[in-house]
């Protein structure tokens, strides 16, 4: 164990004996600390570098089933073992909950350098090669004629430590590293101008992708979008893109998860190894992938991290919990207590080519902006920006437009699978095609 | 050398139960850090050629109660606390922050904010000479802070109550009150020492309803930089619990919106949400230097019709967007944005204000020590006009009114997106059938271009904004406004 690790999660340790010394029933002690390095240039200037350490500890206190939390930037010893003595005065003014407690210790043994969470080299990289990479990036970018502004574009890499001790004899930690390139730029002249942009992400540097991958994406992305018209309100396939279908999986997670369930705020209350989507639909949480972003070997609350079937072909195995929602429902936590792990459609056979080419008349979806998802009901009603599909080929942009449909359906209704599937943002899924959706215009 | 606290904040506060005075003196009192500690940290930071260093000091406490099922399920207690430390030079901005305040911490970090300049010209610091905001735009005459954990609780179970008892439908309630304080100290290279304690409250409570497998969910939410006179004067629990409930009870009719290009009349109040996104956003200061914002170059121009009139506020007394002083301690002041259609000003903070050869207008807010400043809204207000809100909606034969959001969002280039939680059906100038999942969309010059009628009515959102990746507490206040047509998207 390196020496940071062991000093916090001693840190972490000695705090949980001095909870348990005052009374506290049960103790749990987290600590991250984190450093932080990013770099923006705008029209091949430096605009801001950033560079900083923080570490903050949050802790949870259960006295009688009673419930009370607290967290600290602050850490000297005394004000951490103050907000300790309070947390546990002050749990006696909640409600007692039956339900509530730390997880039971599970004897799981998880190889940790088997997750390539941490590369080293983050930390040591040279200020210049990172400024560089941003400049690079955006100097690709506004090499293009159609590139009339750039909102910049930066390389940003963290590094953080993560520390949780708790009364049951929980004990762990881990270190986890990423980064980040990025660029946002517009296109066209006023009021007809477009904006969009792309960031890579990676775990470990050297496998992040290149300037000319993230430019050339950048510049794909936005150029597509010049010209856009209007369409009129029509039902009609809507194929989404990798991103798009990424943004339909936070929301199927948010209705999926063990809180929306036992609060019974879900379309899919109830529907458990009920057929809720058709065959294509394969969804997995899987939090051991190597290298990915959601991957870590234990959650906020120390349950050891594992690969849970969501959905198999169409039917709801599995919802996703934390130990709490898991005790409400008389089940176990999944590991989901820092939410998705890595949540994804599976792949399938198309390319996303073939599916363009399967529809008439439609839309190809490439950004949605608003609210507009209510897991309730699953109804989901959101502004969009896309590609009008005319005879199987891309015709023209659209904007303005809304889209809507129903989740409960949508799983039905999709009728054909990429296999471009990528982890690169922990909720992630493939190009899809929905049979039909709104699409709202003039 | 290495200075610990000695003393934590609490123990003042739990033993003298008063809020302590805004001033430099708090950050020395508690954490150690003098005057003559600021001074050669400010000058670190310059070591390097920047032409000017700041230092940002926050201490903030954050509580919360949740109610869920009938039982008060959690509360907890936040402690933020570090400082940022900024170098400017030209037009680069170089940041660092620590939540350690010894001085080798700090030193540390201004080493490293100082780094992004790299000239032999050196900037010489002012003397800090303590100022003062000359205002006071928070409520602190009954502070939260000082009110009982017991009669706290008391609050979020009135609220949660009065929800649950609206009516029978009602099948789930949350209720959950936030508050916090948050002290900040402000010191810069040009010589200012500036402080300001800030208080920020808010009781919030969501409402679910049941019928026929019918289930919708509504929203109400009270609070502001006040303290517990705001509960007992201006706005009770239990008006808040009822309202959440109301929205949620009529939802449980409300049918699917009429897709397409039509009238819209903004409700009054909780529209505030629209003038926020789409009209604020586009006239903050950075994308207007940087060219990306579609106002960009504009000023003096007629960029609206004659009756909009749009104001940013940050000194309404008590309301969640308030502030006596900005995040880089400018203190604030009113600022005309449109005045009768013509484009009169941005939200400015020092960079942008600097490289803009333009007067500062104390928007430079940022979500904590860990951010660096930027140009951001207050209170953002459209005046009123002159017209009874009845006749704004009497004017439209067949239309969209929008009462109640979920949220919106706004593209630099004026693009926007809204989805509307509760509307209404306009038909022969009357509201008729509720309405859910609408969405509004457009671009803000779009509605500026047609906006025909302004109410003289006035309400205010309370709001929760987010840009770049940082948090701040808004308001946005609007009469009842009539918008000649906006495409409304739906499933019809």
């Amino acid at each position: 164990m390196r020496s940071q690790e062991k000093d916090l999660l001693g840190l972490a340790e000695s705090l949980v004996e001095y909870g348990r010394k005052k009374g506290a029933d049960q103790i749990e002690i987290s600590i991250n600390a984190g450093t932080n390095f990013s770099v923006e240039v705008r029209k091949g200037e430096i605009e801001q570098l950033e560079q900083a350490d923080s570490t903050i500890l949050s802790l949870r206190v259960i006295q009688e089933q009673k419930v009370a939390t607290a967290s600290s930037f602050d850490f000297t010893l005394q004000t951490l073992h103050h907000l300790i003595d309070k947390a546990i005065e002050r749990a006696r003014f909640s409600s007692a909950d039956e339900y509530a407690g730390l997880p039971e210790k599970e004897e799981v043994v998880i190889d940790i350098a088997q997750l390539k969470l941490y590369d080293p080299e983050i930390l040591i990289l040279d200020t210049k090669t990172k400024i560089e990479l941003a400049k690079q990036t955006e100097a690709i970018c506004l090499a293009d004629s159609h590139i009339t502004n750039s909102h910049g574009a930066g390389f940003s890499s963290e590094v953080k430590t993560v520390a949780l001790a708790n009364s049951m004899g929980f004990s762990g930690t881990y270190k986890a590293s990423a980064c980040y390139l990025w660029v946002h730029i517009q296109a066209g002249k006023d009021p007809e101008k477009v904006e969009d942009g792309w960031h890579a992400f990676a775990r470990a540097y050297k496998v992040l992708d290149s300037p000319e991958l993230v430019a050339q994406k950048a510049l794909e992305r936005t150029t597509r979008l010049l010209g856009a018209r209007k369409v009129k309100t029509q039902n009609v396939p809507v194929v989404f893109e990798p991103r798009m279908t990424g943004e339909l999986l936070r929301f199927l997670y948010n209705c999926i998860s063990g809180t929306a369930i036992y609060r019974r705020q879900s379309f899919l209350v109830d529907k458990l190894d009920q057929k809720i989507g058709n065959n294509l639909v394969t969804v997995i949480d899987n939090g051991l992938l190597p290298g990915a972003p959601g991957t870590k070997p234990f959650d906020d609350e120390g349950v050891p991290i594992r690969k849970t079937i969501v959905i198999e072909k169409g039917i709801l195995k599995n919802y996703l919990f934390d130990t709490y929602s898991a005790r409400r429902l008389k089940m176990k936590s999944t590991g989901n207590a820092s939410g998705p792990n890595n949540f994804h459609l599976t792949a399938g056979k198309h390319t996303p080519e073939e599916i363009t080419k399967s529809v008439d008349k439609g839309l190809l979806l490439t950004n949605m902006m608003g609210m507009g998802l209510n897991p309730v009901t699953g109804d989901i009603s959101r502004g969009a920006f896309g590609l009008w599909i005319e005879k199987g080929e891309i015709a023209y942009p659209v904007s303005e437009i809304t889209i809507s449909g129903n989740l409960a359906k949508i799983l039905q209704d999709i009728e054909m699978v990429g296999n471009d599937l990528m982890f690169d943002r922990n909720v992630t899924g493939p190009t899809i095609k929905i049979g039909e959706m709104t699409v709202g215009g003039i | 050398m290495l200075v610990l606290a000695t003393s934590s904040l609490w123990f003042d506060l739990l033993f003298s139960g008063r809020i302590p005075e805004a001033s430099a003196g708090f950050f020395e009192e508690h954490f150690g850090v003098s005057k003559e500690m600021m001074l050669k940290i400010l000058d670190i930071a310059l070591s390097k050629g920047g032409d000017f260093s700041e230092m940002f000091f926050e201490y903030k406490t954050t509580h919360n109660i949740q109610m869920e099922e009938e039982i008060i399920k959690e509360t907890s207690e936040d402690i933020s606390l570090g400082v940022g430390i900024r170098v400017i030079s030209g037009e680069k901005t170089g940041y660092a922050y620590t939540n350690e305040l010894s001085f080798e911490k700090m030193k540390k970090a201004a080493l490293t904010a100082a780094a992004i300049a790299n000239s032999a010209a050196k900037t010489p610091i002012a003397n800090l000479e303590e100022n003062f905001p000359g205002q006071q735009v928070y409520d602190v005459r009954k502070p939260i802070e000082n009110v009982e954990l017991t009669d706290k609780i008391q609050l979020v179970k009135d609220a949660y109550y009065a929800a649950q008892k609206f009516d029978s439908h009602i099948t789930k309630v949350q209720s959950f009150l936030s508050d916090e304080l948050q002290y900040v100290t402000i010191v810069n290279s040009e010589g200012l020492l500036i402080s300001d304690v800030r208080p920020q409250v808010r009781l919030v409570v969501i409402s679910l309803a049941e019928k026929n497998g019918v289930r919708n969910r509504g929203f109400h939410s009270g609070g502001g930089r006040v303290g517990m006179l705001y509960f007992e004067q201006t706005k009770t629990p239990k008006q808040i619990g009822e309202k959440a409930s109301e929205e949620a009870i009529i939802l449980l009719s409300a049918v699917d919106p009429p897709a397409g290009e039509q009238p819209v009349v903004l409700g009054v109040g909780q529209s505030g949400v629209m003038i926020h996104e789409a009209v604020g956003h586009p006239l903050e200061a950075d994308g207007n230097r940087k060219g990306t914002s579609i106002m960009a170059n504009r000023l003096g121009q007629k960029v609206a019709t004659s009756v909009v009139t749009i104001y940013d506020d940050p000194t309404i007394p008590y309301a969640r967007g308030s502030l006596n002083i900005d995040d880089e301690g400018t203190v604030t002041q009113k600022t005309t944005l449109i005045e009768n259609g013509v484009l009169k000003g941005y939200l400015q903070d020092r960079l942008s204000a600097r490289l803009m050869n333009m007067s500062l207008t104390g928007n430079g807010r940022r979500q904590g020590f860990q951010y660096m400043p930027i140009p951001r809204m207050t209170n953002t207000v459209l005046a009123q006009g002159e017209f009874d809100p009845e006749e704004v909606i009497a004017s439209v034969k067949k239309g969209f009114y929008a009462q109640t959001y979920q949220g919106g969002q706004v593209q630099d280039t004026g693009k926007f997106v809204f989805s509307v939680n509760l509307g209404y059906l306009i038909e022969n100038g009357k509201l008729t059938q509720p309405v859910k999942n609408a969405t509004l969309i457009g671009t803000n010059v779009q509605i500026l271009e047609n906006i025909s009628m302004v109410g003289n009515d006035m309400g205010f959102f309370l709001g929760t904004c987010g840009k770049d990746g940082q948090s701040v507490a808004v308001t946005a206040g609007t009469p009842t406004v009539k918008i000649e047509k906006m495409t409304v998207g739906g499933r019809k």
